[in-house]
This record gives C-alpha cells, structure tokens and sequence, in this order.
C-alpha cells in the first residue's frame, strides 16, 4: 500500500467529532473522490456514531445511506476511523475491524484509522493556553511535559495486508499543510464550532440535521487557504 | 349556565369518586376534570376533607392541558400555602411554567429539586420532556441516557459493558431485566432489538423485529426502531427458509416502514435545501434493498 493523503476537510471533521464526545467511542468512514490508483488521497469524511458502536442494524443502515449518497457524488468510501472511549487505549476493537473488512470487500486497500485521544486532548490544552497566556504556552513546551509528538497528527494508520490489519509507518501519512490544518482544527474548537458536526447517530435523534456537514464543510473552506489545495 | 351536578344529576360524592376513578386510571380527560373538579373545589371544599390537596392537583394538571390558567394558579396557591417546601409542589410550579413557554424559569425549579434530591426521577422527566419541546432532541436524548443510568445504573453499565465485548446474549439478558422493570420504556426496546439483529439468525430477526415494533407502539417518532422494523422485516422476507405467508407478512410490514420513513424524510425534507440531499439518498436506498429483497 502506498501513501495515504488526509486532506484538510476530513482531519478537522474527525478532530472535531471527536472533541464533541470526549467521553465516547466514536467512528466514522473515510471517503475519496479522486480516482483510484497511486496514493490513497482521502477527501472528507462521515461521521457516524457515538453511541453503541458494536451493534449491528444502525451501523449497516449507515454504510448503505452514505453508500447510496457517494454514488450519488461520485464518491467512494475508502477507509474507517474510530477514537476509543478509553483514552489509553489506541487499539481497533474488533467492531473496527469488522467494519473496515466489509470495507475491503468493496476497495482494495481501505484505510483503518484510530485518532489517538491523549494527543487530541494535549491539542485542546495547548491551544487554550496559547490564547490565553503566552508565558504559559512557552513553560509548557520548555517543561517537556508533552509528548513530543505533539506536533504530528494524533493518528494511527492501519493497513490491510493478507486479511490481516497492521500498523503503518507514520511517515506515509500525508497532510499538505498541517500546521495550517491544525491551527483551524484548533480554531473551530475554540469558537464552539464542533458543535455544529452532525453524525449519524444525531441525524436518526432529529432527521432534520444533515449528516453530509455541508455547512461545516463550507465554514472549513473558508478559513482553509488556498494554497492547502485537495480540500 | 347548568351546573355539572345539575346537568347529570349527581351529588357531590360521586363526583369526588369519579375523580378518584379517573386519578386511579389515569385518564386523560382533562376537559372534564376541569368541569367536575372546578366545581366541587368551589362549591364543596369543605366537605372533601384530606382528599381536597390531591384533588388540587388533579384539577391543576387538567387545567394546564385545558389553558386554563387561572384555574391551575388558584390551585397551585392553595397547595403552596399548605406545603410550603414540598418536592411534589416544586414540580407543579416546573409543571405551569412549562405550560406557559417558560422553560428557563421552569428547568430552574427542577435544578433545586435535584440537587436537594437527585433521584427524584419525576424533575428529570420534566427535564427531558423540556429539552423535547425546544426541539433539541440531541440533548433530551442525552439526558435520557442519563435517567436511564440513574434509576438502573448497574444493570445498564453492564449492559454497556457486555455489548462492547461483543457478549450479545448476556447484553440482552440484562435489556430483558430493564425492560421488566420499565416496560413503557421504547428505548430498552429499541436497543433489545438492536441486540437481537446483531445476534443474527432467523429467530433473533424476527425477535428483533418484534421488538422494534414494540418500540414503535410506545414512540411512533423513533428513527432507529423505523429503520430496524424495514431492515429485519425485509431480511426475514429474503430469506429462503421462511413461509409463503411469513415472506408476504413481513414484506407487508417493511412496506409499511418504508412509507412511514419515506413521510418523516419529506416532512423533516420542508424548505431545506440540505435536508433534500438525505430525503433522495433515503428514498434510494430504499428503492435498492426492495430490488434485492424481490
């Protein structure tokens, strides 16, 4: 398997379903609309559940509706994503893996990610005290109490290989601008934006709220530059 | 204008009894409760002895669901000047305000009687039906979770716990026991047959679909229990090992969830422009698993 690209649009998406239920296991699926071939270039993602993530029914009712919209906008879905509830806990529960193998069945080399929450939370903290207090913002760095990490995205990247799923090098995953995509990942935080994301368990609580996030994608295109391009 | 008495010809004992009959059965006939408790409060409180307060709030209740104000504040004085810190009349303040839209005032009077009292399952109900009416069922739903871990913390934590280690038949053991305790709850329906589905196999669907359209019956809004009753209704009817007449019943049901869906998406589809995006992925969805069903 080749690179895999995190476009701007789905990290923020993720990062921000994920701060919205710290508490909770959360998913979601990964979707490209580039062509297939060379370097796996995800493009936006759905957010899916926060609830009873291991169940079956309401898990295959998403797969099939976002199943349905991408051929409807000449998407595909090319991977999973999951943050566990427990924080020290990085690993794909099975449901995960099942997930991402029905996944398989229909694209080649779908991509399993699980956001690592220690490392969102970190972010959260930073970027509170960095607004807040400068002073502080340098102790922190200084005081080497973080892991150095910080500056890399929290995610771990999973790949399918003789129908099992192992870990990825870090390094092949691709974010064009990061800081930039951090910084309004951090920002759309800051201004209570995550709470505008709807995922698919809120959409089955209120139909009238629109799974697809187009007004939070159109918010993220207007603070992205232009030069992050793929968005 | 003739009096209830007159009218029927009763005396004021029976129209006491029919108050207790209706309190008892928990009728919701508030426009006669309104009559008959209005006028035995006015014209023989003296003779009702001990049973006057309960009938107050009776009559109180009623008269919130007739509009009726007036009636509902003379009643809830009465019952303010008699229990001056009781929880019971804390809840009817919530109760009036809530009739009259406002909620803040309302969610503020349940706050201080949770944190006097933080079981007292009846504020937390009002809570949640508030949050319904704000229209912010994320929230309600939440709060919902909440009231559930509350009254029945152990047996919905292990719930929890088994279904995320994937130990489905114990799961449903402990939704069972909940459902027992709470059968009017269309939330422990739901997710018994959420379990049931994920458990697989003809007996568990059709157990599933049973359970969702218990669901259902005591929520007609419940997205999740809509979807699931068309989802395992239609892979009971795909399946090669049911009946002739198993295969028409539960396409008839799946039918019938498919219309209902379809009439939820267009009415929440009104004047969106976004909203029209999930209505047509709905309806092709649906359209695609009846091809694969026949």
């Amino acid at each position: 398997m080749g690179e895999v690209e995190l476009s701007c649009r789905a990290y923020v998406k993720m990062y921000l379903h994920t701060c919205l239920f710290p508490r909770c296991s959360i998913n979601g699926l990964l979707l490209s609309s580039s062509p297939t071939g060379g370097a796996v270039c995800v493009t936006d993602c759905v957010p899916l559940l926060h609830s009873h993530l291991p169940l079956a029914p309401i898990t295959q009712l998403a797969l099939t509706q976002v199943d349905v919209w991408c051929s409807q906008t000449q998407q595909r879905i090319v991977g999973y994503y999951q943050a566990n509830a427990c924080v020290s806990d990085n690993n794909p529960t099975p449901c995960a893996l099942k997930v991402a193998d029905k996944i398989a069945e229909q694209f080649d080399n779908p991509v399993l990610l699980m956001v690592r929450k220690t490392e969102v939370k970190l972010f959260y903290r930073l970027s509170l005290t960095c607004w807040f207090n400068l002073d502080i913002f340098l102790l922190l760095l200084d005081g080497s109490k973080m892991s150095p990490d910080y500056r890399v995205p929290p995610i771990v990247l999973y790949e399918r290989k003789d129908s099992r799923w192992i870990l990825k090098d870090k390094h092949t995953i691709m974010l064009r601008q990061w800081e930039e995509t951090r910084a309004i990942a951090s920002q759309m935080m800051e201004s209570g934006d995550h709470t505008l994301l709807v995922d698919f368990d809120s959409h089955l609580d209120d139909i009238t709220k629109d799974w697809t996030n187009q007004k939070l994608n159109t918010k993220i295109e207007e603070l992205a530059s232009p030069a992050n391009g793929n968005i | 204008m003739a009096s209830v008495a007159e009218m029927y010809d009763v005396g004021w004992e029976e129209m006491r009894d029919k108050l207790r009959k209706w309190r008892e059965d928990n009728y919701r006939n508030s426009e006669q409760i309104v009559d008959v408790g209005e006028e035995l409060i006015s014209e023989h409180a003296s003779k009702l002895g001990d049973d006057i307060w309960i009938i107050y709030e009776q009559v109180m209740i009623a008269a919130l669901d007739c509009s009726r104000d007036d009636l509902a504040l003379t009643c809830l004085q009465e019952l303010r000047k008699q229990f001056p810190d009781s929880h019971r009349v804390k809840r009817l303040t919530g109760m009036r305000l809530e009739a009259l839209e406002r909620y803040d005032e309302a969610n503020k009077h349940y706050d201080a009687i949770l944190q006097d009292d933080p079981t007292n399952t009846a504020a937390r109900k009002r809570k949640i039906s508030i949050l319904k009416a704000q229209g912010k069922s994320t929230e309600a739903i939440r709060e919902l979770n909440e009231y559930l871990e509350m009254t029945h913390p152990q047996l919905y934590q292990a719930y929890c716990f088994l279904c995320r280690f994937h130990s489905y038949g114990k799961a449903a053991f402990c939704l069972e026991e909940l459902m027992m305790i709470n059968p009017h709850n269309h939330l422990y329906c739901e997710q018994y047959a959420e379990v049931k589905y994920t458990q697989g196999g003809l007996e568990n669907l059709e157990l599933s679909r049973k359970y969702f359209a218990q669901a259902l019956r005591l929520n007609n809004r419940n997205m999740r229990a809509l979807f699931g009753l068309y989802m395992s209704a239609s892979h009971i009817a795909a399946s090669p090992k049911v009946s002739a007449k198993v295969k028409k019943d539960n396409m008839k049901y799946a039918a019938w969830a498919a219309t209902q869906i379809n009439r939820a998406y267009k009415l929440a589809g009104r004047g969106t422009k976004e909203n029209k995006c999930s209505m047509k992925t709905v309806e092709e969805m649906l359209e695609s698993m009846q091809i694969t069903m026949s």
